[in-house]
């Protein structure tokens, strides 16, 4: 995945994807969910940690996507850095669904059944994954989206804070205060 | 213990998460997850020849909601937005296809039915449609006739925009309505391609001019002179009418099949 250049694509306005949309090219929306589709599934199933439930939540982020698409003039779709607009969006629907259920029916679900994109790795790296995972659930919320969107999603700074409205500078915060109290976590739990 | 320490425990850990991430598979989205999600949040179009040329079909997961005949894709795609308020992809997958089948066949003559969306249509127009998908090929019917059927029998104009804005033309004959005193009336694709589409279908508009009304002397029935009865009726036995009116006079009863309008 060539992040680090498709964001600088989009910001220049090079993405020629937004006017494909826009311009009703009938292969654009394919395009659109192929391109994106596993990285806010692996955005939804850190945050929610069962992989229905990331299913879900990414089809819905899809579904509002494309009702945006739909309704949006064609200026206004031209003009979308799409790939953050989708983070966005799949942050509410999971922001919704973290909310909207008890955290506890996720956790309580989320015990390493139906892992399906990672039911394949070593054990090894399985067993650190869902440690990971565990570690992720105890921080604040938006620590924890601040290090799930910079160390699982590998986005730049410049582009979370974008993404969450938050001032750049906070976002390194969070980052920071995020990855030491982790590290309390995973490697130093005494 | 010192800053330096942790920081460094900090690299460790952050170089232990991408690592992690790193051997996550991301790769390649199996197709049909793609299609999972493009299944509910796009509907499809696919092309189909008719005898007006190569039409456009827009379907939604409810059936088929726009016809249009020409033009590129991209500009199909961008009609139907602004109407439908919803993307379109190339229906590449098999009920896609079987549909596109049944489309040809339905344009080709033969009766099939074709699932149709008309959800986005008033309700009034909707009725419309639906008495006009109702006039089989080979006959025509007019305006009034329409708008009887419909329960507004003042409304032979608003059936007339209603048949104007028809979604899904060929596929809901609004070419089969035609004006009261049998001339061919407007067309989305113009009133040429109207006539040469009912010359097609076996129907002659000079004909209807000249007797629109015909009846048969031994049954004393009265009919639209495309009327399927029409046909067993023997020539010798056929008697024109220009009008219903004169046909009750002369001691004739409509026919229960076309329920000719009286005028």
């Amino acid at each position: 995945m060539d992040t680090g250049s498709k964001a600088v694509e989009e910001k220049v306005g090079l993405d020629p994807l937004p006017a494909c949309l826009a311009n009703g090219d009938p292969r654009a929306p394919r395009e659109l969910v192929e391109r994106h589709h596993a990285e806010l599934y692996r955005y939804a199933l850190t945050m929610l940690g069962n992989s229905s439930v990331a299913e879900d939540a990414v089809q819905e982020a899809f579904e509002r996507a494309f009702v945006a698409l739909g309704r949006y003039p064609g200026e206004r779709i031209r003009a979308l850095a799409l790939r953050a607009w989708l983070y966005r969006i799949i942050l509410n629907v999971v922001r919704n669904l973290v909310r909207g259920r008890s955290r506890e029916l996720l956790v309580a679900e989320a015990p390493d059944k139906g892992f399906r994109p990672v039911s394949d790795l070593g054990d090894e790296v399985r067993e650190a994954w869902l440690d990971v995972l565990a570690a992720l659930e105890r921080l604040p919320d938006r620590q924890r989206v601040a290090v799930t969107l910079r160390y699982i999603q590998d986005l730049p700074y410049s582009e979370i804070a974008d993404i969450t409205g938050t001032p750049l500078n906070t976002v390194k915060t969070l980052t920071r205060r995020g990855v030491e109290r982790l590290r309390i976590l995973l490697i130093d739990p005494a | 213990m010192n800053e330096r320490f942790h920081e460094a425990q900090d690299e460790l850990l952050t170089g232990l998460l991408r690592t992690i991430v790193a051997r996550l598979p991301v790769g390649e989205e199996p197709e049909w997850l793609v299609e999972r999600v493009l299944s509910s949040v796009v509907d499809r179009f696919f092309t189909v020849d008719s005898p007006i040329g190569r039409m456009y079909v827009g379907v939604g997961l409810r059936g088929v909601r726009f016809v249009q005949r020409g033009g590129s894709p991209e500009d199909f795609a961008r009609s139907y937005r602004e109407r439908f308020k919803r993307l379109l992809v190339e229906g590449t997958d098999t009920p896609t296809r079987n549909l596109t089948e049944k489309v040809a066949t339905a344009l080709a003559g033969k009766r099939v039915e074709v699932s149709l969306d008309l959800s986005e249509t008033t309700p009034f127009q909707r009725r419309v449609l639906e008495v006009v998908k109702s006039i089989p090929r080979g006959e025509v019917r007019p305006y009034s006739w329409v708008a009887r059927e419909v329960g507004s029998p003042k409304a032979s104009r608003a059936v007339g925009t209603a048949l104007a804005n028809n979604p899904v033309p060929l596929l809901v004959p609004c070419h089969r309505v035609v004006k009261n005193d049998g001339r061919v009336g407007n067309y989305a694709f113009g009133a040429g391609e109207k006539a040469r589409l009912l010359k097609l279908e076996g129907v002659s508009l000079d004909e209807i001019v000249r007797t629109p009304y015909i009846a048969a002397c031994t049954t004393k029935i009265v009919c639209y002179a495309t009327c399927r009865n029409v046909g067993r009726i023997h020539p010798e036995n056929r008697r024109p009418f220009r009008s219903v009116r004169e046909a009750l006079i002369a001691g004739y009863r409509s026919c229960r099949v076309c329920r000719p309008v009286v005028t």
